[in-house]
């Protein structure tokens, strides 16, 4: 069984304007010590989806089904799923900023979390705090633990953040974009520093993202996400090697390569704009930006379908898959 | 200087050419004081600290640098948006560090700016025709259907629709709104456009185009460019040479090739090795280098070499004596007292000084 199993999992949201179909239909699961890359750019749903398997999406209907060790978390008590959040899956956020509370110190705040989920004294909590700032590589813990955030540098929040997040060892670990707001030395401290902690502690990770390079480090399965729909899931290889969308495909074309030759050729861009989740397009949600529209992608959404042999593979196109392997290996692959 | 400007100007013939602008010690402290009535500097933020620095006409000088390296700062420098606190600025072989009035309102036609966030960056009380078109009023240059007409033209070369002329700002996306951004600096055909990470906010599909555009109208308008950016794979894209900042100063300066294949002074390849590439096989292959430490505050910094509380090679010499930007190969310059030797393996390099680590403390090591 797996540790994690979302089915079918629709979040929406009513607003003045109309409904606003924030995930339509995603479905993955995860287990022990693996890592789930959510890649998609703003409005995609990555974020919806993870805050409302969690119980944290304010005023969204939700419907389908997220179990976790064989419980569904969409349909507990709000007693119960203060047990399992922090607890057994535990979630940082992108801005330790906005996410530590200003006016308390940080040891405070990760004592509180201790105390909520288990009985020990003030004392001892206290030192597993600063123990967990020590783990986590925070200088001089002994004294950082009676700081206030502001104190703190940026990459310096987001290590308290996962000290708090793995106080209680949890089995999941939900990080939406958490290095998105850092810089690039300071975020590879961080992306290092989760990796080192998932092989000593085993924890699932679900790594949030619009940047595909970060999970191609640290993924072993990649769902790139469009308007709130799953479009490609596979494992971290294929999609980087053997992508079977053109939304993946226009992805991976738009990102200038380092290591690149400087061969001054222009990107080639998506045209077009991410979609309105009010008014999505009909059939499927790509198609006005598609180089490969075809008549059908106006009036019938595409299932996600196996993308080949692999049955683990699966894109949702109605290019047929000889059509998208001489694509990716004709015309998309040799630009990279 | 001028045996480094021969050499340093990349892709373009050698001939000895007269420098678009030119900073030659520019300082920008910014004061931290103290007390009511009387207000006591008790601290300074040595924003820019030292920087000589030249942009030649047609090129693209990229800045990279990480949260509080200056090169924000530099950018308003050069832009004339703050005073040098130290130093000279020149335009055209003209010195224009005390600039005022008539003459600074002159030289503004010549340099503009795009900034990173387009959603602060433009008033969203005004209209995008009015926008765009105020640097003609601003300046006395056209008014009236003339100026609707040379803003509609603009609209339509950074490719919005020019029927949008009356529509505000939060009609419009993200990467709609950096066009109009660019659009507004375009409207007086600088010279020179600073470009403060422009593609920043934008989502990966939208920065694809922005840069894109960037880069037509350079050709199209015979553009100078100061590109200033922490995406790396961005600016390697766009730059013909690159600086690479650190706490106020420039540590290296090399060719943009150059740079990212053979970078000099370890901090840069420190950088390059941080960078996410999108591709597993390389990714695991590569080794990378986890620098220790956290980046230092400009209020107080480091001694000597600044970097050497953080860098991998650092010996007790970088405490004490700070290293000179000087050529070191090819034109390229670097800061260091023992730069990265072509093929060297920074990841496993081991620093001859006590440095507080900030590595997890973990069981297995």
């Amino acid at each position: 069984m797996a540790l994690l199993e979302v089915t079918d999992l629709r979040v929406q949201f009513r607003t003045d304007d109309g409904i606003v179909k924030a995930v339509d239909g995603v479905n993955f699961s995860l287990d022990r010590g693996q890592t789930l890359g959510i890649v998609g750019e703003s409005g995609s749903g990555k974020s919806v989806t993870c805050l409302s398997i969690m119980g944290l999406a304010r005023g969204g209907r939700v419907g389908g089904q997220a179990l976790f060790q064989g419980k569904d978390l969409l349909k507990m008590h709000a007693d119960e799923l203060r047990a399992v959040r922090g607890k057994q899956i535990a979630m940082i956020f992108q801005d330790p900023l906005s996410s530590l509370h200003p006016f308390y110190k940080v040891g405070a705040q990760i004592v509180e979390m201790i105390l909520a989920h288990e009985k020990m004294s003030k004392k001892e909590a206290r030192d597993r705090a600063i123990d967990l700032l020590r783990l986590v590589g925070v200088p001089r813990p002994d004294r950082r633990v009676d700081d206030y955030p502001h104190q703190f540098s940026g990459g310096m929040r987001q290590r308290a953040m996962i000290a708090m997040a793995l106080a209680l060892d949890p089995a999941v670990l939900i990080a939406d974009e958490p290095t998105t707001a850092l810089d690039v030395t300071v975020q590879a401290q961080v992306l290092d520093l989760i990796e080192r902690l998932q092989h000593e502690f085993g924890t699932a990770i679900i790594m949030i993202t619009h940047d595909l390079g970060v999970v191609a480090d640290i993924a072993d399965d990649v769902l790139v996400m469009y308007g709130g729909k799953p479009i490609e899931i596979a494992d971290r290889r294929s999609v980087y090697y053997q992508p079977h969308h053109p939304y993946t495909w226009g992805l991976l074309q738009s990102i200038p390569s380092v290591g690149a030759e400087h061969t001054g050729e222009k990107l080639r861009a998506i045209k077009g704009m991410p979609p309105s989740l009010i008014h999505l397009p009909t059939g499927c949600s790509f198609h006005p930006r598609c180089p490969y529209v075809m008549d059908v992608c106006k009036k019938e959404e595409p299932h996600l379908l196996p993308a080949g042999d692999n049955g683990a593979h699966l894109s949702a196109c109605h290019l047929s898959i000889d059509e998208k392997q001489r694509i990716w290996q004709q015309e998309v692959a040799p630009t990279r | 200087m001028s045996t480094e400007a021969d050499a340093t100007t990349a892709g373009e013939a050698g001939t000895a050419r007269q420098p678009l602008v030119r900073l030659t010690g520019a300082k920008k402290h910014f004061p931290i004081t103290q007390g009511i009535i009387f207000q006591r500097e008790i601290g300074r933020v040595h924003a820019v600290d030292g920087v000589d620095l030249e942009v030649y006409p047609g090129e693209t000088l990229g800045i990279v640098g990480e949260s509080g390296c200056g090169k924000s700062t530099l950018a308003r420098l050069v832009c004339k948006l703050l005073p040098l606190t130290e130093g000279t600025l020149e335009f055209e072989g003209k010195d224009v560090t005390h600039l005022a009035g008539n003459e600074l309102r002159l030289l503004r036609r010549q340099v503009q700016m795009i900034f990173q966030d387009p959603y602060s960056s433009l008033n969203p009380r005004k209209r995008v025709g009015t926008i765009i078109g105020d640097p003609f009023d601003i300046h006395g240059i056209a008014d009236g259907k003339e100026r609707k007409q040379r803003v509609q033209e603009l609209m339509e070369v950074v490719g919005l629709n020019p029927e949008h002329y009356n529509r505000f700002p939060a009609e419009f996306s993200g990467g709609q709104r950096q066009r109009i951004g660019v659009a507004r600096a375009l409207a007086l055909r600088p010279r020179l456009i600073i470009c403060d990470e422009p593609v920043s906010a934008l989502d990966v599909s939208i920065q694809a185009q922005v840069i894109n555009l960037l880069e037509d109208l350079q050709t199209e308008f015979h553009l100078t460019y100061i590109f200033i950016a922490h995406d790396l794979s961005v600016v390697r894209h766009v730059s013909d040479r690159v600086a690479v900042m650190y706490l106020g100063k420039v540590v290296e300066l090399a060719d943009a090739g150059r740079l990212y294949k053979t970078p000099k002074h370890p901090y840069t390849g420190a950088l390059m090795s941080a960078v996410p590439v999108a591709d597993p096989d390389l990714a695991e292959k590569r080794e990378r280098v986890i620098l220790v430490g956290d980046v230092p505050s400009p209020i107080d910094p480091p001694s000597g070499c600044r970097f050497h509380p953080r860098c991998p090679k650092a010996q007790p010499n970088c405490v004490t004596d700070e290293p000179p930007l000087e050529v070191k190969e090819a034109g390229d310059l670097a800061a260091c007292h023992y730069p990265l030797e072509p093929g060297e393996n920074l990841a496993k390099a081991k620093p001859g000084i006590q440095q507080e680590t900030t590595a997890p403390q973990l069981a297995s090591g």
